[in-house]
Formats: C-alpha cells, sequence, structure tokens
C-alpha cells in the first residue's frame, strides 16, 4: 500500500506520516494559489470569457469582487465574462474559503493568469495551453486601480437573481425522480457513545410517503450512530421519524458545570502555574501588584447562518457521484467522501452552490456524506437538508474559553502584560480529529485559538500562554477564530487599564501602539464619532457610555470601533450609534468590504448581547433560534463605517471588525454603567441601577 | 385541492397535500425563492404573502390557503420583465445582499410593509422586520432600501 504523509502544520516544520489502513481523517491543507494554478480559473472561447471564481460564495460577494480583477485585467466589458462558480472537474485543487484571504491571497494570481491569457489571444494564440507569466503587482493593471471596475462600483453578482427568487443555494437544487433524506441520531454530543436500542420499523414502512430506512456505518457521526430515512416528500420526514420512534443507549453525560470546570482558567493556573503554550514568554517578577486584574468567561455559541446545511447527491449510471454542495471547501467534501466510499476523486464531482452564510462552520463535511450514502442505497437523487435543530446539536461551535488577564502599570503606562487563556480547540477540531490525533496536533499548537492573543501594545514584560482542552462537546472555527474573543478579553482590559492610569483610552491606547496602521484607524474614528467634543447630558433617568476598541487581524488588516449606548434604570440597553474605521490595504470592491463591516459589527452585537448555546444531559440544550437568539433589527443601530484604503497591499475584511466591536459596546456599557461585563452574554438585571 | 400562487392555479397531487405550503412551493412547484430556515416560524426566511399580509410557510398546512391568493418572491415581477417590482430594485440599488438567503423574506415583509404604511417611520420599520432575522449583518441596508423604495431616497 502506497504511503500517505501529510503536512500538519507547514511553518512549525513537523511532518506527520502516517501508513495506509490506519483511521486518518483527511486534513485540508493545499498551498497558496499561484498564477499556474489561476490559468485553470479563466477560459475564453468566440470572444466570451468565463470565470470558474476558485472562492465559496458565502456572501462576501466574491464572485463579484474577483470579477472586478478579471475584467480590468483582460480589458474586456462587464457583460463579456460570466463569473460562475465551479465543480471540482473544472478547476485544479484550491483551497478552502477561510481566513479572508479570498482577495489577499487569490487576486494577484487571478490577475497574472488573466494578463497571461490577454497577452496570449494579443499573440494570436486561440487554442492550447499557456504558461502563466508571474508578474509582480506593479505590472498589472487591474491591482493597480487603471482599469474601470476595480476600486470602483459595480453591480453584485447573482443578486439579481437573489431579488427573482432564482435558484442558487445546494438547498434550492432539484433534481429528475429526488427523494429527501434525514439522518437520525441521539441528541446526545457526537462525542458521548450512542447507538440504537429499538425502532418500529413496521410503523415507519406505513407511513405514506415512506421510501426507505438506511442502515450504513458511514452514517456514524463520532460516536453517534446514524439511521437514515428517505421519503418521497419532506413533509414525510417529520412523520416518519415520529412513527419510528427510535430509542437510543448513550454512554456517558455532561452538564456545562463540566465544561466551566474544565476550563476554569484560575483554577488551571493555581495547579499547573504555567499553561501548554506560551505566545509571549515574558517572565512575571514575583510579588507583582496588579492594577487590573480581570476574569473573562465567553460561552460555546452557533454560527447560525439562515441556510441549515444542505446537499444534494446522485449517482449517475455509469458510476460518477455529483454532489451539489454549500461548502467553504470544495475538495476536501470531494476528499473525504471519495475516501469514505471508496471511489476515484476524479469520479465525485462537487458542484459548489451560493452559500447561505457559513461564518466558518461549514468548513467539514458533513451533509454531503450523508446525502451520498442516502442516494447510493436507494438508487436515487437524495436531497438532504438538517434541520435548525440538528444544526445545533451535531454542528460544531464557537468554543467557550477562559481567560485571565492581569495588568500592572509602571508611571501611567503598561509594564507587565499577563493574558492566561483556556480554550477548547479550533482549527484541530474535535468534530474531525479523535482525541490521540488532537494530542498530536497539541504538539503544533492550535493557531485558531492563539490569533489575536498576543496584543498590538507595548509593554516592557508580555506574557501571554494558553492551555487547548478537548471538551464533550463539539468546537472548530467560528467567524475570526480566536480573535473574537481574545479581541474583548485584551480590549476590555486595556479600557480598564485607561481607567486605572486615570488617561483618555484613545491616548492610552496611541500611546502604546507599535503599528501606525492601527494608529490611523484610532484616529480616523475619533474624528468621526468627535470623541474629543463635549457630549450632551443624559436625562436623569438614563444613562450614557460612549466606548472604543481596536484591533488588528491576522498582521493584514486594522479596525478601530466606537460605540454609545444607552442604559435604562431596570439594566435595559439600547446602543445608539456605531462607528468603524477600517484599513484592509488597497480595496477591490469598497461596499463590500463595507459590507463585512457592517456584518462584523452586527456579531459584535450578537457576542455581547445573545451568543449562547446552553448546554444541559449531554447535549446542546437549543432546539430554535428561541434558545439560542441573534441579533434583530432593533438592536442593531445606525452605523458608521469609515474606509481607510492605505495603499498597502490588499488584507482580509471579512473577520477584522469583530475583534473590536463586542469591546467598545462593552467599554461603554462599563462607562454608562461602572459595571465591567466579564461573563458573556450580557444579562440586563447585571446593569440594573443600585437602587432599584 | 387547489392553490393561487402568483395569481396561478395549481393543481396539487395527493402526496403533497399533507406537506407545508413551503414545501410544495419549493420543491413540488419549483419556487425556491422562499426559504427553510427554521422550520418554526421563528426566522421569517419562509415568508410569503397570503391575501397581502406576511405568513411564515413552513407553518402553513394547505388548507389553510387553499383558495386563497399566495404570492412568493417570484410573483413581484413576471420572468423576464424588464423592470423589477420597486422593492426588489431598491434592493438591488442599496446593494442589500450578502448571503441572500433570508431575503426573499425581507423582500416580502418590505412588500407588505409599504402596503400597509407607504411612508414608515424608522420605528414601524424596525416593528416589521424584527421577527426577519438575518444573521449577516444587513439590517441597516434593509433599512436604507426600505426607505429608497417609499420614495424616501436613500
Amino acid at each position: 500500500m502506497m504511503r500517505r504523509r501529510t503536512w500538519l502544520a507547514a511553518a512549525a516544520g513537523l511532518t506527520v506520516t502516517f501508513t495506509a489502513g490506519c483511521a486518518l481523517p483527511v486534513i485540508p491543507k493545499r498551498p497558496k494559489p499561484q498564477a499556474e494554478d489561476a490559468l485553470s480559473w479563466i477560459r475564453h472561447a468566440d470572444g466570451r470569457y468565463t470565470l470558474y471564481v476558485p472562492r465559496a460564495e458565502l456572501g462576501q460577494n466574491i464572485l463579484t469582487a474577483l470579477k472586478q480583477v478579471a475584467c480590468d485585467e483582460l480589458g474586456i466589458d462587464w457583460a463579456q465574462l460570466d463569473a460562475r462558480l465551479p465543480a471540482t472537474t473544472d478547476v485544479a485543487p484550491v483551497r478552502g474559503t477561510v481566513g479572508s484571504e479570498s482577495i489577499k491571497d487569490f487576486a494577484l494570481p487571478l490577475a497574472q493568469a488573466c494578463a497571461t491569457l490577454r497577452e496570449a489571444l494579443a499573440a494570436g494564440q486561440r487554442q492550447g495551453v499557456i504558461a502563466a507569466k508571474p508578474l509582480p503587482p506593479e505590472a498589472l493593471r487591474s491591482l493597480r486601480g487603471m482599469g474601470p471596475y476595480v476600486g470602483r462600483p459595480v453591480p453584485l453578482e447573482q443578486a439579481p437573481a437573489i431579488v427573482r427568487g432564482q435558484p442558487l443555494y445546494a438547498s434550492d437544487v432539484r433534481r429528475p425522480g429526488m427523494v429527501y433524506g434525514r439522518v437520525l441520531r441521539d441528541p446526545a454530543s457526537p462525542e458521548l457513545p450512542s447507538r440504537l436500542q429499538a425502532m418500529d420499523e413496521a410503523a415507519a414502512r406505513a407511513v405514506p410517503g415512506f421510501v426507505a430506512l438506511v442502515r450504513d456505518p458511514l452514517l456514524r457521526q463520532g460516536e453517534s450512530e446514524g439511521i437514515g430515512i428517505v421519503v418521497s416528500t419532506p413533509g414525510a420526514l417529520d412523520r416518519v421519524e415520529a412513527a419510528l420512534a427510535v430509542r437510543w443507549q448513550v454512554d456517558g453525560s455532561f452538564a456545562q458545570a463540566d465544561i466551566d470546570a474544565l476550563l476554569d482558567i484560575d483554577a488551571r493556573l493555581a495547579r499547573e502555574g504555567s499553561l501548554g503554550r506560551q505566545l509571549e514568554d515574558g517572565r512575571i517578577a514575583p510579588g507583582t501588584a496588579w492594577d487590573v486584574d480581570l476574569r473573562f468567561d465567553i460561552p460555546l455559541a452557533a454560527h447560525a447562518p439562515l441556510e441549515t446545511r444542505a446537499a444534494v447527491a446522485e449517482f449517475a449510471p455509469d458510476g460518477l457521484l455529483r454532489l451539489w454542495v454549500g461548502t467553504q471547501d470544495l475538495f476536501y467534501v470531494r476528499d473525504v467522501v471519495a475516501k469514505r466510499l471508496d471511489l476515484d476523486p476524479a469520479r465525485v464531482q462537487v458542484q459548489a452552490q451560493r452559500v447561505g452564510g457559513a461564518f466558518g462552520g461549514k468548513t467539514i463535511c458533513t451533509v454531503e456524506m450523508e446525502a451520498a450514502v442516502l442516494a447510493r442505497a436507494v438508487r436515487a437523487p437524495v436531497k438532504l437538508q438538517w434541520t435548525r435543530a440538528q444544526e445545533f446539536l451535531f454542528a460544531f461551535h464557537r468554543p467557550p474559553s477562559s481567560h485571565r488577564l492581569r495588568v500592572a502599570l509602571k508611571d501611567g503606562r503598561l509594564h507587565t502584560w499577563w493574558h492566561a487563556q483556556a480554550s477548547s480547540h479550533i482549527l484541530f477540531t474535535n468534530a474531525v480529529l479523535p482525541p490521540w490525533l488532537q494530542r498530536l496536533a497539541n504538539l503544533v499548537g492550535d493557531d485558531g485559538v492563539a490569533r489575536g492573543a498576543v496584543p498590538p501594545y507595548r509593554a516592557p514584560v508580555r506574557r501571554v500562554e494558553l492551555d487547548v482542552i478537548r471538551l464533550p462537546v463539539l468546537t472548530g472555527p467560528w467567524r475570526g477564530l480566536g480573535a473574537g474573543p481574545n479581541g474583548f478579553a485584551i480590549e476590555c482590559t486595556m479600557d480598564e487599564c485607561a481607567r486605572r492610569a486615570g488617561a483618555d483610552p484613545l491616548r492610552f491606547r496611541l500611546d502604546h501602539v507599535q503599528d501606525p496602521r492601527l494608529a490611523r484607524v484610532l484616529q480616523r474614528v475619533a474624528e468621526a464619532c468627535a470623541w474629543d467634543a463635549p457630549r450632551p447630558a443624559a436625562p436623569p433617568d438614563l444613562r450614557r457610555g460612549r466606548g472604543l476598541a481596536c484591533g488588528i487581524y491576522k498582521g493584514n488588516s486594522y479596525v478601530a470601533v466606537v460605540a454609545d449606548v444607552e442604559v435604562q434604570r431596570d439594566g435595559s440597553v439600547r446602543l445608539t450609534q456605531l462607528w468603524c474605521a477600517h484599513d484592509a490595504g488597497r480595496l477591490v470592491n469598497p461596499d463590500q468590504v463595507r459590507a463585512q463591516c457592517e456584518g462584523n459589527l452586527v456579531w459584535g452585537i450578537g457576542m455581547v448581547f445573545s451568543d449562547r448555546l446552553p448546554v444541559a444531559d449531554g447535549r446542546v440544550a437549543a432546539a430554535s433560534f428561541a434558545d439560542a437568539p441573534i441579533p434583530r433589527m432593533s438592536e442593531v443601530p445606525p452605523m458608521q463605517v469609515l474606509l481607510v484604503d492605505s495603499g498597502d497591499a490588499p488584507g482580509g475584511a471579512g473577520e477584522t471588525a469583530i475583534v473590536a466591536a463586542g469591546a467598545a459596546v462593552a467599554n461603554a456599557l462599563r462607562e454608562a454603567t461602572g459595571v465591567r461585563l466579564q461573563r458573556l452574554p450580557l444579562q440586563p438585571a447585571a446593569l440594573a441601577a443600585k437602587d432599584e | 385541492m387547489q392553490l393561487n400562487i402568483n395569481g396561478q392555479r395549481h393543481d396539487i397531487p395527493a402526496d403533497w397535500q399533507q406537506d407545508t405550503l413551503l414545501a410544495v412551493l419549493r420543491e413540488h412547484l419549483g419556487l425556491v425563492g422562499a426559504k427553510l430556515g427554521c422550520g418554526v416560524g421563528l426566522c421569517g426566511a419562509c415568508t410569503v404573502l397570503v391575501d397581502g399580509e406576511p405568513q411564515r410557510s413552513c407553518l402553513l398546512p394547505l388548507p389553510v390557503v387553499a383558495g386563497r391568493a399566495v404570492t412568493t418572491l417570484e410573483g413581484l415581477s413576471p420572468p423576464g420583465a424588464a423592470t423589477l417590482h420597486p422593492v426588489q430594485q431598491a434592493w438591488l440599488d442599496e446593494a442589500v445582499p450578502q448571503c441572500g438567503y433570508c431575503q426573499s423574506g425581507q423582500i416580502l415583509t418590505a412588500v407588505a410593509l409599504l402596503r400597509r404604511v407607504p411612508k414608515p417611520d424608522a420605528a414601524q420599520v424596525d416593528a416589521a422586520f424584527d421577527g426577519q432575522l438575518c444573521r449577516c449583518g444587513t439590517q441597516q441596508r434593509i433599512r436604507r432600501a426600505v426607505q429608497r423604495a417609499a420614495g424616501g431616497g436613500a
């Protein structure tokens, strides 16, 4: 048998070698795209161009932005180019759509490929394969902003289809003879072993619309056995499930308190002294007197995209498996399904559809595998879409984390900064990796948990350390990975440091900022909100506050946010205004960068006021949006977004503002009420006036 | 059983009559504008108009809507028509959609609001949309698009 080698983390230089036959999950890791890869993205025939966009369309409107680059570089009109979402058979393998990389890493190779194609066509070449030239950005007219599209307003691709209700999403796909599937499991976490104990198969078969009952070991998810049902109309799914009345046997249980105890950062520090991984290894002088000492606890939270994950699977008569999917990682889905069904990956054609929201949560293979197994069993196309309850029960979520931040000041400035954190995994998610492999991965360190943990501020002594612990709930990537929770903890702490130093929060930050681009967005947001202007006094029954926060995402994108709040005597809060200044380098589509900022601001609101998945009885105890609410229209204040185009290389825009949005709100609440929010989300009673 | 969808009559075969309006629209008739977001009427992605009123189609059994006028997103402007409904056009002009999945429900909510209140104030807009969830964070653009469609400009 062939030996299989997988890079777990190339940057850390660790190579892990496995022999075929062990239960190795497929690890998604593909290198940065090069101009040569990009040639498979762009085609020309008879005066028309087709761009197979090598990114998932998740609502960042990347189809539009990469079309802007391609049209400018090719020197063609908007109408001459069709931007399409590819199937795995259309393009060279490409890595998943994660980490706000689609402009940063894909605009350049796309522009290079388009420049090569343009020159070949100009030289009269009409057929064959051409070698892409890796021209520098300065030699590419699109990236220099010399064309009519990059940096300018353009119509959004697929928006006319959205407002007309035309089929775009995996859940919209319909195939002749299609039937509907669902995989039933015990509601326990897939970390707990569960198996079928009894079911009433005869009753299920008697339900009109029943097609098949499918038992296949491939329907297992984690430790959870799955039983497939297939029906002829969607409404029969619930009726067959009810008639089948499956009883499950589950081993073990856990409660919220168990998770809290596993993560409790103070207990861990008391027990272990220092944590498993130091990102900054400053030594804490014995007997340091802390000026600020804060604990932050951030709970499990759902991605909650409005589209629950869905897939359609169909085997052609010649054995080709076709899948229509709403995933962030097309080729990962192909590789997992091919491996587990023992198919040649070339015989698995996975077609990307527009994704109805993902936010990091649609990066692994779930419904695609379930649909493929059911389609194989019933020899008919199967559509399978998780219920909202299944999303909460069986998807992975933002990990809960527990943070302790201690700061000593000297002469009114930061001297010693210590941030200790315990979290469950993000990149090395337990939704994919078994415990033994996760322990191996811990040697490398989970850079998802670490993301954004090192503060952007100068201090003579900085110690940043973390432990990553496997929890009995599934956790993984969530918008911004660790940067959201870390940014929240850092920026709330920085606010308290400024208070303790008797300094203005803006000037205190500017005094410690290392990066001039961060200083610039701070200054821009301060101008926008008239930071220094006197604010009107609040009426006697109302408390008002203004909060500031800022941050850097992945070293390439900068943000500062100001929030204004009003708090009633009973503790109820109204956000009245948000300002955001954002620098993501050169912008291809400024309006959609603005839209990403708006979205991140709303996620910051959610982080403070609502994001939380309750846990009880060995499972996520949420079945609907009533149990796990997300922000509503009335919670969203007017928002002003200022884009700072620094002319620097393009960075990421999809996850930047989330590092500051939540803390800006929390700092405003602190100013209004004196209460420092340390356990998310906010319980309004915590802010009730003391004399109530 | 007959349904009246976007001004057209459709005979619904017996094997679909136990399904919700949403399932019949999407899977039997191929009108996929309305979306399944939660299945229990809490997100609004499946919103359609029944006799002009916004309703959650994931909760509607067919007998409840038989004989009543159902309007889906597809019914706002005829297929192939050069001009869109003013609310659809406002959604494009304000570049509202991110992922777009909730927008059918948002647009139909706007259509119903503007029929009832041609010039809604900010509080009326927020009240009309508070049950229409959007996770991408397009709320501010939805407000602008509603005001644009109401003739108030951007």
